[in-house]
């Protein structure tokens, strides 16, 4: 919507939007997003600065456009904590893309044991996951979308975080025979046998690092295995997969709502840049 | 009382405008489908907040939404967002009613298009811009417009 509506001339007063009931001015509010609710919504009047600090309004937090800013890194990143800081413990959903450090992380480790869902796209670097994750054992949720995690780091979040159902680690593919490689898939096998669903598009993965899956996680529901070039589903392995789960997704459906398949190079030239702030 | 009969409701609103409305359609509100459920002796329903130009606007949505099967085709859900769209192309006034209609009937869909509706039109927006736009007064004493710039300060640099 980019055009204003107007209010009619005549006999009709405008409406008094501050008469809407709280509830519904807190979900047009968290429609917002936590930039524009920090930058501008709050300082509207008082019952809306008031509004902007119910816990209720930042149950769930997505960092997911703070690149666009025009502001610097040390106060976009004040507003990541600040955004933490009003949920008041009652955080549980946490998503980021290409904004993260290891003070950030640590900061939600310590104010929101209950977290539940953690996302993140197009980060690296991040040492401090690890430690981090230690302090959120009831994690059902951990996406690492074009991150570069080594496998070690893998393991002990995997390790510390024995509720997580759903695992997402997505590439960005190649069919390269270079890229072929089953260590992230064996890892998952061997530590996540309690995985309901998982997520590995563009991964390297062969039918070893498949059946090891279909082995290691007797529970998977649903699989996404599109763009995952050096698998072959034509066989009996193939049959397997369709039979035990209900929801496969192949390496040629549609990648239409994964925005990652050619390289984010934005995102990760704009990381590098305040990695050096850390 | 034939099944044909049993297929529409009769609601009323608060300026005494009468509609007749199919069942499925009705009960897209939530609030009316328990009232349904209540007494399904076919009398009037009375809908005493939405005065008949905005229970008209509603009727609109629930029927639209009632008649477009659910479908995962792209296409299809491309043609309804394009008609929410252009469904929401109303005044402020008839907005604001409609939001508070949305949320009274308990219609979970109308309620989120019409509030991210206002949200949209938030975006992008001073603080001044937004309280012309909405006619909201700025209650904050400079003393205390001093003291949450200092409370956030990185918000202003």
């Amino acid at each position: 919507m980019d055009s204003m509506p107007s209010i009619p001339a005549g006999e009709e007063s405008p409406r008094d939007w501050l008469e809407l009931p709280r509830d519904v001015t807190l979900t047009i509010l968290m429609k917002l997003g936590v930039v524009e609710t920090l930058e501008h919504a709050q300082f509207v009047c008082k019952l809306w600065y008031k509004l902007c600090k119910d816990p209720s309004m930042w149950t769930s937090i997505e960092l997911d456009n703070m690149l666009d800013l025009n502001t610097s890194f040390s106060n976009r990143h004040e507003m990541a904590l600040n955004a933490v800081d009003r949920s008041c413990g009652g955080l549980v959903s946490f998503s980021t893309k290409a904004f993260a450090t290891d003070h950030l992380l640590m900061y939600i480790a310590d104010r929101a044991s209950g977290l539940k869902c953690l996302r993140f796209a197009c980060c690296e670097f991040l040492s401090g996951i690890p430690n981090a994750v230690k302090k959120l054992p009831l994690l059902e949720e951990l996406e690492l979308t074009m991150c570069w995690f080594t496998e070690e780091e893998i393991k002990a979040v995997v390790l510390a975080c024995p509720l997580i159902k759903t695992f997402k680690l997505n590439h960005q593919g190649s069919r390269d025979p270079d890229f072929a490689n089953d260590n992230e898939a064996f890892c998952i096998a061997e530590t996540m046998p309690q995985l309901h669903n998982l997520q590995m598009i563009g991964n390297g993965l062969t039918n070893s690092g498949l059946e090891a899956l279909l082995n290691g996680c007797p529970h998977l529901e649903s699989l996404d295995l599109r763009s995952c070039f050096h698998i072959d589903l034509s066989g009996d392995l193939g049959n397997r997969c369709v039979e035990r789960i209900k929801s496969l997704r192949c390496p040629h459906d549609s990648t239409d709502d994964y925005m990652y398949v050619s390289t984010d190079e934005e995102a990760i030239l704009s990381y590098n840049e305040f990695c050096k702030f850390m | 009382m034939s099944t044909e009969e049993r297929r529409i409701v009769v609601l009323r609103s608060s300026d005494e405008e009468i509609f007749e409305v199919d069942i499925d359609v009705a009960s897209e509100s939530q609030t009316i489908k328990h009232s349904i459920e209540d007494d399904d002796s076919g009398r009037v329903i009375p809908v005493p907040n939405v005065d008949g130009h905005t229970l008209a606007k509603v009727i609109e949505y629930c029927k639209k939404h009632v008649e477009t099967p659910r479908s995962d085709d792209r296409d299809a859900q491309d043609a309804l967002r394009a008609w929410d769209t252009e469904y929401m192309k109303i005044d402020q006034n008839t907005l604001f009613e409609l939001i508070l209609a949305a949320n009274y009937l308990n219609i979970k869909g109308l309620l989120d298009l019409t509030c991210q509706t206002v949200a949209d039109m938030i975006k992008g927006k001073s603080p001044e811009e937004i309280r012309a736009m909405f006619n909201i007064k700025n209650d904050f004493t400079p003393q205390e417009e001093e003291d949450i710039r200092k409370e956030n300060q990185w918000a202003f640099e």
